[in-house]
């Protein structure tokens, strides 16, 4: 028998996964480049901000050898703006969203033109450069915020210049986007769903369980139900008529 | 500002006024206890207090010298700020005194009192009285124009009177009726007549007046919803402060009788408002005993309005206004009151002959050629002098001042002034010296920002050094000369590291001389000095050279290995500024590289730093938040300033929240590393803030950032590829030039081929776009591929393969052409 693990990421997976992130750095001392296998390393020469993998970074940190800078979202003005969003009542129903995706670069005119197409790979998500940096957007949360958030003020807590302020604001983003995600699961049913657009890696791993038993539990109540329409449904393509609007499956498949 | 704002409690609770001395050094407050308060302007200390036998002061006027005082007991007393005592009394009313005023150059002091006439007294000489009796009622206010020949008397029947002092009998020459409110002489409001400092109009609550005909002009409405206790003209006269007994403060643009901000955290209502002469200061006291000294008065972005020059008054139908919205020093010459206007002549006279020559205030233009001496009484020497020391007030009037150019002051880059008891001595890329104010002594830190290179140190500093300059390889620091210990200026070197025992070194420049600038680098020390010299040392205090500058005053200096750029102060220019002119100097091999060019500045706009870039390339910025990079300054006559940013077009300010300037640090790395000032800061303050480094971007144009629709976007895209090309055209022209004129490392000279391949990229790019619009865009797109620097013609097969996948086939074939013809050297780059 396989391991008894649930399907997806743990949290603890993602937690570790975004030790991968960049964040900037202001190295307290020189440093060459590292090969690592993850990639080059830029060389350290203070006090220039260099980018760094976040667990290099943490490392560096603690041995005090370099300085972390927090990414502008992380700042106090940044935070109470996204937490205005969060609980504004016109946008209530919303989750703030992620930082704008960079402009494609695949721009050809003709398709597949193999000459434009430096790499016709589009990153989103999580794999996004300068989700965490000194360059980061400054007024959207990105997809490891509450991972990198937890990481750099346990560990680099002399680098904010409100701590206190920062932390509170962080665990009241958290408190506020996990509440909205539970509204959302109470209308779980074999028809609802919840639009997760701009919720982070952490949280949909923290909900997975709960959100995936739950939705595994109402399918298996409804089975009968849903087998009876998969019949009818079947037999009204059989009579030639086109399936009315069902796109419950689609819906759930997406949880 | 940040800190709260707190009144100072100077007097017993009660009415208290202010008046600062003209040079703006002192402060004076007076209130209802029997004791002065003198405040050193800029100092947080407690004020000098002057006891005296009198309480209840109502007013206070003054001079460098001394103090005019008037007080509720009807007496007006001079007191001496030399040696903060009493001298005399000038004068001694039956009734209280209400205001006084006193001429400009403090010969004469005008005494309003609760009896009818208001008496016009010789501060030095008391029993000089002239006494002015034409009001009907008490009189509450007083107050003499700029050149001190007009004395406005604001009266409690509602008029004003406007007496002319320059003759010995005064004259009445105007009632101005229907102007000011009826008021008496206690209550708080204020019927005070505030003049123009260009002496043409003067404002008195409720309107402005023009002097010339007496007609109302201009008003500034809609600012106080009840009386006004106090207005002032700001020194230049650009704005007006004005307070109300609502418990309102605002500012005012005199050009536009704008609202330019009001205040709401008054607590009392204000009874007195005084400008500093020359500083973003104002100061109020109010009728609580309270003085408030405000810095950072007038809010960051109409500060520009205090250090331009006079403003004229704002008038109807005036000539000037039209052009008065440009800064420019402006000669004011204000209309003749009866159409006698001055010749040219007679203007450049005035400016030969100084101010008090025979520029006269308009109201007296009549000329006491034959002596008669029936416009004004000769003095005791019988003569009319030019220096006014007696017989009448001067007639200084600003406008005819005489014309000052003005030089651009030293500054050593990378400092910050005090502020509280600290600054930076020099904050750069190495690492930043800091030094606190210990009153005795200062302690110097230095801080490294690479702790395993350096070691942090930290000294007790008796020589109270006030400039610093550090790098890799050792600090060095400089005191001024003290007349009190018979120190002179020293330099004083310290390496970091020795293999010998420590070598540091001092040396003493001669008597008299002060550095006002100096500069540390790998190979040498430069110094500029008070006298004008520029002294180069080695790095172990060796003199090398000491030549005088061409342009002096000097105004910064910075070096980079043996390269060692001067600034100074040249002729002037149209703008009654000096020209920067900078000099570029090769001290091993002795030769100039530039010799007395122009620093390229902007009109109203300063230097705020020199210093060169990691690869050695001269980088100014200024006030404006241009960084500009000097292009081929390693030949004579070649030099141009290049702008690779400004960082007014960046990004992160384009939602127009931000308000943030930068200070300058390094240009490194391709990058401009600097510290971000929020808000009106001009210097980075402690704790230290972090760096921040900007990607450089040549202003070639701009563009909506964050453009939404997908048309716009292409339009951003492209003027970015088009930047890209400028950027990188200017970084392959400095690395080529570099490696034409030293010895260069092969690193430096594989960095030619490789910024040329970048502005060929870009250009690939540029035609790429070209190629997409259409055919119609083919000649662009063929002069793009003519641009092309690779000479291998690899680039313009490239360019072919574009034009073919487009299937801009016409387009093709002329690339292909051009290609052939450059491979067999038909087309020089002269012929293109």
């Amino acid at each position: 028998m396989a391991l008894p693990l649930p399907p997806g990421l743990t949290p603890s997976e993602v937690g570790f996964l975004c030790e991968m992130e960049h964040v900037t750095v202001i190295p307290r001392q020189t440093l060459d480049g590292l090969e690592l296998l993850g990639g080059p390393t830029g060389a350290l020469k203070p006090p220039l901000p260099t980018p760094l993998p976040l667990w290099l970074a943490l490392l560096l940190k603690k041995q005090r050898r370099a300085n972390i800078t927090p990414p502008p979202w992380l700042s106090v003005e940044a935070l109470t703006q996204i937490l205005d969003f969060e609980t504004d009542e016109r946008t209530a129903e919303l989750f703030s969203p992620l930082p704008d995706l960079p402009p494609a670069t695949t721009t050809a005119p003709l398709e597949g033109d193999p000459y434009l197409a430096h790499d016709s790979l589009e990153l989103s998500a999580p794999f996004l450069k300068d989700a965490a940096t000194a360059r980061a957007q400054a007024d959207a949360l990105p997809y490891h915020w509450l991972e990198i958030g937890h990481l750099l003020i346990t560990h680099a807590a002399d680098d904010f210049d409100d701590l206190d302020a920062v932390r509170k604001l962080l665990r009241d983003l958290r408190e506020v986007r996990m509440s909205k995600l539970r509204k959302g699961f109470e209308v779980l049913d074999a028809g609802g769903g919840v639009k997760m657009n701009g919720v982070g890696g952490m949280e949909i791993a923290e909900v997975r369980g709960f959100v995936g038993g739950v939705v595994d539990g109402l399918r298996r109540l409804n089975r009968s139900r849903e087998e009876s329409r998969k019949e009818r449904e079947t037999e009204e393509r059989e009579n030639g008529l086109g399936s009315s609007s069902y796109r419950d499956d689609e819906d759930e498949d997406m949880l | 500002m940040a800190a709260r704002l707190r009144g100072r409690p100077a007097h017993a609770p009660g009415p208290t006024y202010l008046s600062y001395t003209p040079n703006g050094k002192k402060l004076i407050t007076v209130g209802v206890n029997g004791a002065l308060r003198v405040f050193q302007h800029g100092s947080d200390n407690e004020p000098a207090i002057i006891d005296v036998l009198t309480d209840g002061h109502t007013a206070v006027a003054s001079t460098n010298d001394f103090i005019v005082v008037g007080a509720e007991d009807g007496s007006v007393t001079k007191y001496s700020l030399l040696t903060n005592s009493m001298e005399e009394i000038l004068v001694r009313c039956s009734l209280p005194v209400r205001d006084v005023s006193l001429s400009k150059d403090g010969e004469w002091v005008a005494v309003a009192s609760d009896e009818l006439e208001v008496k016009v007294v010789n501060t030095r000489d008391m029993t000089r009285i002239m006494h002015l009796r034409d009001q009907s009622r008490p009189v509450k206010h007083v107050s003499f124009d700029v050149s001190g020949s007009t004395l406005a008397v604001s009266c409690t029947d509602g008029i004003v009177y406007m007496y002319s002092l320059s003759s010995e009998q005064p004259q009445l020459i105007k009632r101005v009726d229907g102007l000011i409110k009826t008021l008496e002489t206690d209550v708080e409001a204020s019927a005070k007549v505030a003049w123009h400092p260009d002496g043409r109009a003067f404002a008195a609550p409720t309107a402005t007046r023009a002097r010339s005909d007496w007609q109302r002009q201009k008003a500034f409405s809609g600012g106080h919803r009840a009386d006004i206790s106090a207005a002032a003209w700001s020194p230049n006269g650009a704005l007006l402060a004005t307070a109300g007994v609502d418990k309102s403060l605002c500012i005012w643009e005199t050009r536009s009788q704008r609202l330019l901000k009001s205040y709401d955290d008054v607590q009392n209502a204000i009874l007195a408002i005084d400008w500093h002469p020359t500083d973003n200061v104002c100061s109020y006291t109010n009728n609580n005993g309270e003085l408030f000294i405000r810095e950072d008065f007038v809010p960051g972005e109409h500060a520009k309005h205090l250090r331009i020059a006079l403003q004229p008054a704002p008038m109807n139908n005036d000539p000037l206004s039209e052009i008065s919205g440009n800064a420019r020093k402006q000669v004011g010459n204000g209309d003749k009151p009866n159409g006698v206007r001055r010749s040219a002549e007679d203007q450049y006279l005035d400016d030969l002959l100084g101010p008090d020559a025979m520029s006269e205030d308009e109201m007296d233009f009549i000329e006491d050629d034959d002596g008669a001496g029936y416009a004004e009484e000769t003095n005791h020497v019988g003569k009319r002098t030019a220096v006014a020391n007696g017989g009448r007030p001067a007639k200084r009037h600003a406008p005819f001042a005489t014309w000052n150019p003005q030089v651009h002051e030293a500054f050593q880059p990378g400092s910050t002034p005090w502020r509280g008891d600290r600054r930076y001595l020099c904050l750069n890329m190495t690492g930043f010296v800091w030094t606190v104010n210990q009153d005795t002594h200062h302690t110097v830190t230095v801080e490294f920002h690479d702790r395993q290179e350096h070691r942090d140190f930290h000294f007790t500093d008796p020589y109270k050094y006030d400039k610093a300059s550090l790098n890799e390889k050792g600090t060095l620091f400089s005191c001024r000369p003290s007349s009190q210990t018979q120190q002179r200026a020293v330099l004083y070197y310290r390496p970091h590291e020795t293999w010998t025992t420590r070598t540091d070194w001092r040396t003493q420049l001669p008597a008299g001389e002060e550095v006002t600038s100096m500069s540390l680098s790998e190979s040498c020390i430069v110094a500029t000095t008070s006298k004008g010299y520029v002294r180069i040392y080695s790095l172990f205090g060796l003199p090398l050279k000491v030549y005088r500058q061409k342009s002096m005053p000097a105004v910064t200096c910075a070096s980079w290995r043996d390269y060692v750029i001067t600034v100074g102060n040249g002729s002037v220019g149209g703008d009654g500024t000096t020209r920067m002119l900078y000099t570029i100097d090769n001290i091993r091999r002795d030769e100039l590289c530039q010799s007395e060019d122009v620093v390229a500045l902007g009109e109203d706009t300063e230097l705020r730093s020199v210093f060169f870039s990691d690869k050695g390339d001269p980088c100014i910025y200024d006030t404006e938040g241009v960084l500009l990079i000097l292009l081929h300054w390693r030949t004579p006559g070649q030099a141009k300033w290049v702008p690779l940013l400004d960082t007014k077009t960046m990004d992160r300010l384009a939602s127009g929240r931000k308000d943030e300037t930068y200070w300058p640090v390094a240009v490194a790395n391709n990058k401009f590393h600097c510290i971000i000032l929020k808000g009106s800061d001009v210097y980075p303050h402690f704790p230290r803030p972090l760096l921040v480094d900007f990607d450089f971007k040549i202003p070639v144009s701009s563009f909506p950032a964050g453009a939404a629709d997908d048309e716009d976007r292409d339009a951003a895209q492209q003027k970015n590829l088009e930047e890209q090309y400028v950027r990188a055209s200017l970084q392959h022209s400095l690395a080529s030039d570099l490696v034409d004129n030293t010895n260069a490392t092969s690193a430096q000279k594989a960095e030619v081929p490789v910024m040329e391949r970048e502005v060929d990229k870009a250009l690939l790019q540029l035609l790429a776009a070209e190629c997409r619009e259409g055919e119609e865009r083919g000649m662009k797109a063929l002069e793009i591929a003519a641009l092309m620097r690779d000479r291998t013609g690899k680039m313009l097969e490239a360019a072919g393969k574009i034009a073919a996948r487009f299937q801009r086939d016409i387009l093709g074939e002329k690339i292909t052409q051009l290609a052939e013809r450059r491979l067999v050297g038909l087309v020089d780059e002269e012929d293109m």
